[in-house]
């Protein structure tokens, strides 16, 4: 029996970690822990402690960024293929194909739709 | 007032860049907070020197330079925050304080992706939030100030955006 999916939010709002952390609740699958950091350099040390399965990150934090993060999971053979998610105000096309060129699996513009993005989740969760 | 790119055919008028901030307060409300919001009338006449409650602030950078702001009572913040968290909030208190800067990221983060089509890309600061009685805000420097009263089940707040030209050379802008 597989073990249920590990997650980690990355943002510096405790307010969008909440809802985050509502909307996943609402994808109706079986989760493993939801961690939880407010910058990269916390997410990368929280990563080093467990197994995540996928990782939602904001663009604009203090200490390391999204864009940051993501390049030092690209660059690191244990995290090079785990899923991320940027879910950030930042809408424009360049930091977006900035991201995507990193190899982020997904964009979401904030502020988004808590359908949409529980939809766009359970997908991501269930391949 | 008008702001206009160097030669640029096509100005853009202070009504044009209120009305994005505006829009970019209509989605997140209707995103977010599942609430509504109206436009109320303002004059310059009502802009107070000081004022009691929350003042959230992000900062913007490129082409232009300055910031945007959301400015409203404590309770009004309480109940933008139970909207956005779901949650009944009747202090001021820590989620509340990070509940209106995540707002006011937002409501500046979709307006300077709209402002963007014309200064080309901007970079924004996190948030920094206030609360406190008489306070003050100053900028100098702007060349264009803007501001939008809102109305919300919750109550009424202000959104302002300042901004002066900066030293950018990518996407020289030109206030009138």
């Amino acid at each position: 029996m597989t073990e249920p999916p590990n997650l980690l939010i990355v943002d510096d709002s405790t307010a969008i970690r909440k809802i985050l952390l509502r909307v996943l609740s609402q994808t109706g699958l079986s989760l493993g822990q939801v961690l939880e950091a407010g910058d990269g350099r916390e997410a990368l040390k929280l990563m080093e402690g467990h197994e995540i399965s996928l990782v939602l990150t904001d663009i604009n934090m203090p200490n390391m960024d999204g864009l940051e993060l993501l390049r030092a999971l690209r660059s690191s053979p244990k995290w090079s293929t785990v899923p991320v998610v940027m879910i950030t105000t930042e809408g424009g096309q360049a930091k977006v194909q900035e991201a995507v060129g990193l190899g982020a699996t997904s964009y979401v513009r904030k502020p988004f739709s808590a359908d949409l993005l529980r939809d766009k989740l359970a997908s991501l969760l269930s391949k | 007032m008008t702001t206009t790119l160097a030669g640029s055919a096509t100005p853009i008028l202070n009504e044009e860049l209120a009305n994005m901030l505006f829009a970019a307060t209509q989605e997140v409300f209707t995103s977010m907070l599942g609430s509504d919001v109206q436009r109320l009338p303002r004059s310059d006449a009502e802009a107070a020197n000081t004022f009691d409650g929350v003042l959230a602030l992000v900062g913007l950078a490129g082409a232009v330079i300055g910031n945007g702001a959301v400015v409203c009572s404590a309770a009004t913040a309480c109940d933008l925050s139970s909207r956005l968290l779901m949650t009944e909030l009747s202090s001021v208190d820590e989620q509340v304080l990070d509940s209106v800067g995540e707002i006011c990221n937002m409501i500046i983060g979709s307006f300077k992706n709209l402002l963007e089509a014309v200064t080309g890309e901007l970079k924004m600061s996190i948030p920094t939030v206030v609360y406190g009685k008489n306070i003050a805000t100053r900028n100098a420097k702007a060349e264009v100030a803007i501001a939008v009263r809102c109305g919300s089940p919750g109550g009424e707040f202000e959104l302002t955006v300042r901004l002066a030209k900066s030293g950018a050379r990518e996407h020289e802008v030109r206030f009138i």
